[in-house]
């Protein structure tokens, strides 16, 4: 729907994939869109991630928004030549003369039980890359906003969209072209005894486990991170300073995660309000199983939950 | 009889819609036989028959809409094989097979949800995947974007390491002023804060001491019970472990020939007049001695610790700024601590950021003793029993009321000549009369 | 001007979708009992790919990529493959793999989403499935050097398919298999479509097979529903390169007759009438002629066959089904060869939190 409004007002936002002409997106998240503007902007691209990139570092410069579809997060890597080398750095190294205001839409992580490769949740890579934003909705309202923000934003983004999500929940979504704020996190829960920090389809997760713990007493701050880079360090801060406690979940492995990055954030500036040890909640340091052990690799809602007790008895 | 769910039919498809079944209730139905063509937001999708059996029930119309995971069709399966001809032209026809009874068939393994939450039922029939269905999804749309509301200022900030201690020696944080940057409370401030607040720790609840391994505990003889020290005793063995643990202690005695005085009693107020008088020659002994920096503080205003013995503990009650207060003002403040204090309802206020301490107990019995400094204090004066004493007067030997002092002193930062002079002051003042 | 190079592409075809012969005879095909072994073996796999479409649609496998068009090239090339040569599939090429010795149990297993089907008990060297398209073309190269530095009479053959072309490790494939001679076979299986992008959108060129002249090795074309010809034609081509005598492309002309996978619908991008053409030449039905007209093939043979291979495949989803899900362990195993020590802590919390083990 946010394709759609927004190529509806801007004449310079095209969109480019696999599949996502007439199939409308493995996921129908570009759906009816080359009826309604054209081949020439709703383009089926050849079989090739790099071709998809490279070109949308062309058409950004020459005045196009490109916004493309990388089928799934583990075929971007044929594309991390363009984005690092070329689509992050172009502002910079032609000091603002040329720019790449395009979006990269690929679906992220597991849980539907999908073949090899499907599945996966590698944003570090791109977190660590400066020049690039990297947003990851937990809603599909959320998905409508951001992905709006995302078009509107006049440099790289990379739109890591919860295959769990796509289908997973029935919100009615005003299309409204309401664009939601980059770099913000969203507060979905408030509490006393703890904070809580995630994103993607984890906020699933940890909502259930907010649930369970609220029926022992227990309430938290629930933090949709929403932008994975850069950091809205400040909400969390905050929120922090008034619980005390922080547990940070994510399905991507453990080691060197988004969340080592918000645990150093505060370490750095809010040690002095921890009352106990932050606790990360992750995916295991494993290659992401096949389906028959996704759920055992997904961090599980007990998980949360311990982890949320661990800081509680520190 | 089992009930077959519909399953999850492509990456994630979390319901479809019935467009035509293909068989009815009462039907023969053969494994891989077309069963139902079901929409999804993907495709039109072929669902055969998982299994031969008999159709007794379906679970839906056509239009209906149906969850992946819910009831879809109700079989009796069958034991018995019964071959169906292929086309051999165009196997896009089932095909044949030995239909096994394929009950509780659980391809996913359960979500990870714990007994506290709303299980999933995942167990006859097959289900593939375990999409969340809609009804479970209350995300509320966000309360704030970006700032959390935190309730700032609430809770004192601490370095964790001070935080651990004053958790260990049962002290309220609240009660401190940090010295670190913005405030924060450092290693040093409580310490610094228990030295000051020794008795003080008496007015609250202490906490469980530290991680550290525990000695065993003392054997208790028979007929004899083991009783924690709480309150005020707490407190004392507390501040004199601090004090035998960082006080140089040294003390000197003498005493001061009071036979000049008119009147009996009311010697506390004397002996705080002649405290004040020695603090104006020998100001060294009205300080806070920091070790840990290895500076001292003298301080102008004298805040008087005055030792109260109660049947719950010693307890030590200041008496504010004596220096600049008149005697009646002294004496109405010093009954009412004494009453405070028998009746336990002294605030920690009262007995916090004493500068100098006397105890009194001669009113009860000793000459001279050896009172502890309570850090970061230097000073305690202690009086003795008051008596009639052979002394001597221009070769004659006379008897005189005299009362023995005892004055310790923090070594470390108090000389003996100081020392020495500010106890040389108080006798002089003592001595005079009334 | 003087014209510097030039190219031809040839196209083969020996059997017609009727199935008469149109070219000579290939010597293998000669002893019928191999033609009724390679129209066996094409029956049993699409027999095998039908259930597995259907334990897809009952909740029984994942999503499942059909090869229902596909069998004469897939058995084909398997035939005429050597088993010490090393095969770099994509993931719908079941024919080669099932005469070259996978088991249609493993192939349930990987699709059922679990990393032991990938564990072939028959052909040790082979590659894996492989989803990241055009990647395996490289690996295919890489053994091929492997064998050409130890001197050994062995080839690699990978696969891929007509989107697979437009990916750049496919042109670097071919650049570095032409600039080195290797021993290496890459088969474009042409089948029209990836996913829902038809060859027209997906290049310029108007064969596939021709890309091999930019790198300077040989292309070829085939019909690829025509059994005699796939297996003629990559025979040749095998023993070329065995010979040293360097790479070659063979584009197979064959038809998607399914979707793409279980999770995709082909009716939404294609017509009924495009596949209904399709379904007219598909490459069982020429075989079958060819062989019956040779007097080796009548309906009685054709439902014993067809029952036969029904009970293989129920014995092998019978021995799918009842696979344990694997323990947690499993996701440590196999890390490195030895897992490190830092790892331990974590694969006793996976036990610890170990989801309930089901059956499928």
């Amino acid at each position: 729907m946010a394709h759609g409004w927004e190529m509806q007002h801007d004449d310079s936002v095209v969109v480019i994939g696999q599949d996502v002409g007439a199939n409308g997106g493995v996921f129908r998240a570009t759906a009816g869109l080359q009826a309604r503007f054209g081949a020439d902007r709703v383009q089926d691209t050849p079989l090739a991630e790099a071709t998809i990139a490279g070109m949308s570092v062309g058409m950004a410069t020459h005045g196009l928004k490109p916004v493309a579809e990388i089928q799934f997060m583990g075929f971007l890597y044929p594309a991390l030549d363009q984005i690092v080398n070329h689509m992050t750095r172009m502002r910079n190294r032609t000091r603002g003369r040329l720019s790449c205001p395009v979006v990269i839409r690929t679906p992220h992580g597991g849980g539907i039980h999908a073949p090899e490769h499907h599945s996966e949740s590698t944003e570090t890579l791109l977190c660590h890359i400066p020049g690039v934003r990297v947003v990851c909705p937990s809603s599909p309202a959320r998905a409508y906003g951001l992905l709006l923000a995302a078009i509107r934003d006049p440099d790289p983004v990379m739109f890591l969209e919860p295959v769990r999500l796509y289908r997973a929940m029935r919100q009615d979504v005003s299309d409204d072209g309401q664009a939601l704020p980059l770099d913000r996190c969203f507060l979905l829960r408030e509490g006393a005894d703890v904070t809580i920090v995630t994103w993607g389809a984890m906020t699933l997760e940890s909502l259930r486990a907010v649930v369970a713990l609220e029926a022992q007493g227990i309430t938290a701050d629930l933090i949709d991170l929403a932008t994975l880079s850069p950091i809205d360090s400040e909400t969390i801060l905050t929120s922090v300073a008034k619980t005390g406690r922080l547990v940070i979940v994510h399905e991507a492995a453990r080691n060197v995660g988004v969340g080592a990055e918000i645990a150093a954030i505060v370490a750095e500036h809010g040690l002095y309000d921890l009352q106990a040890p932050i606790q990360r909640v992750a995916g295991f340091d494993t290659i992401m199983p096949l389906f028959r052990l996704e759920h055992d690799y997904i961090p599980s809602v007990q998980r949360i939950v311990d982890a949320v007790q661990f800081t509680l008895a520190a | 009889m089992s009930t077959f769910k519909l399953p999850d039919l492509g990456e994630g498809l979390a319901e479809a819609e019935i467009l035509l079944w293909h068989v009815k209730p009462g039907d023969q139905v053969q494994v891989d036989q077309p069963m139902v063509s079901v929409e999804t937001a993907k495709a039109v999708v072929e669902v055969p028959v998982p299994f031969s059996g008999r159709v007794t029930a379906l679970h839906g119309v056509v239009g209906d809409i149906i969850a992946t995971g819910a009831r879809l069709i109700d079989l009796e399966p069958s034991t018995t094989t019964r071959g169906v001809p292929i086309n051999g032209v165009d196997l896009r026809a089932s095909t044949a097979a030995r239909g096994a009874p394929i009950n509780g068939i659980d391809f996913e393994p359960g979500t990870a949800d714990t007994p506290p939450i709303e299980a999933k039922n995942l167990d006859a029939g097959t289900v593939v995947g375990t999409m969340p269905t809609p009804s479970e999804e209350d995300l509320l749309e966000p309360v704030v974007i970006g700032r959390a509301r935190g309730a700032n200022g609430s809770r004192p900030r601490a370095v964790p390491v001070a935080r651990a201690l004053a958790n260990r020696l049962g002290l309220a944080l609240d009660d401190m002023v940090g010295s670190g940057p913005d405030g924060v409370l450092t290693l040093a401030d409580v310490i610094a804060h228990a030295g000051m607040n020794g008795a003080s720790a008496a007015a609250r609840p202490a906490a469980p001491a530290g991680t550290g391994v525990t000695p065993p505990s003392l054997p208790t003889p028979p007929g004899a019970a083991s009783e924690p020290l709480r309150g005020a005793r707490r407190a004392m063995a507390h501040s004199m472990s601090m004090s035998r643990d960082q006080v140089a202690g040294s003390t000197v005695c003498d005493d001061a020939d009071i036979h000049a005085w008119d009147r009996r009693g009311d010697y506390v107020l004397r002996l705080i007049r002649a405290m004040i008088r020695a603090c104006a020659v020998e100001p060294a002994l009205n300080a806070w001695y920091d070790a840990a920096h290895n500076s001292r503080v003298l301080l102008r205003h004298i805040d008087l610790a005055i030792a109260v013995d109660t049947p719950s503990g010693l307890i030590v009650p200041v008496l504010r700024d004596i220096g600049n207060r008149t005697p009646e003002d002294l004496r109405a403040a010093i009954a009412a601590h004494k009453d405070a204090a028998h009746r336990r309802s002294m605030t920690p206020d009262d007995l916090r950021d004493f500068t100098l301490m006397l105890s009194n107990f001669g009113t009860l019995a000793g000459r001279y003793g050896i009172p502890l400094v309570v850090p970061p204090a230097v000073a305690i004066l202690g009086a003795g029993k008051v008596r009639q004493d052979a002394v001597v007067v221009a070769d004659a030997v006379v008897a005189h009321r005299r009362m023995p002092l005892s004055l310790s002193f923090d070594h470390r930062c108090i000389t003996g000549g100081e020392a020495c002079r500010f106890l040389a002051a108080v006798i002089a003042d003592l001595e005079e009369p009334d | 001007m003087t014209i510097v190079a030039e190219f031809q592409i040839d196209h083969r075809q020996i059997l017609a979708p009727d199935g008469h012969l149109v070219a000579p005879l290939p010597p293998f095909a000669a002893d019928v009992d191999a033609v009724v072994a390679m129209y066996e073996a094409m029956t049993r796999v699409r027999v095998f790919d039908a259930k597995a479409v259907n334990l897809q649609r009952t909740g029984q496998l994942g999503t499942y990529p059909s090869s229902l068009g596909h069998e004469a090239t897939h058995v084909g090339v398997g035939a005429a493959m050597r088993p010490e040569d090393v095969l770099a599939p994509v993931y719908r090429e079941y024919g080669t793999q099932l005469w070259r010795g996978v088991t249609m149990t493993e192939i349930l297993t990987y699709w059922g989403g679990d990393e032991r089907g990938s564990d072939f008990a028959g052909p040790r060297h082979d590659f894996p499935w492989c989803v990241p398209i055009a990647t395996q073309t490289l690996h295919a190269a890489g053994a091929a050097m492997a064998f050409k530095i130890r001197r050994e009479p062995r080839c690699a053959l990978a696969y891929i398919g007509d989107g697979g072309t437009s990916e750049g490790a496919f042109y670097e494939a071919l650049n570095l298999a032409g600039a080195r001679s290797l021993p290496v076979v890459f088969v474009i299986v042409n089948n029209g479509w990836a996913i829902s992008v038809p060859v027209a959108a997906q290049t310029a060129s108007q064969t596939l097979a021709q890309k091999a002249v930019a790198a300077g090795i040989p292309g070829i074309q085939v019909d690829g529903n025509d059994v005699f010809a796939v297996r003629d034609v990559v025979s040749r081509a095998l023993e070329t390169a065995r010979r040293g005598g360097g790479p070659c492309v063979i584009e197979t002309l064959t038809y998607r007759l399914s979707d793409h996978t279980t999770a995709d619908d082909a009716s939404r991008y294609r017509s009924d009438a495009e596949v209904e053409q399709a379904w007219s030449l598909e490459p069982l039905l020429r075989v079958r002629a060819y062989l019956r007209r040779a007097g080796a093939w009548n309906d009685a043979r054709e439902q014993s066959l067809l029952q036969a291979c029904s009970r293989q495949v129920d014995v092998a989803v019978s021995d799918y089904l009842q696979l344990a899900k694997p323990s947690t362990d499993a996701m440590f195993e196999h890390l490195f060869a030895e897992l490190p020590a830092h790892l331990h802590a974590q694969r006793t919390t996976a036990r610890k939190y170990a989801a309930k083990p089901s059956g499928h």
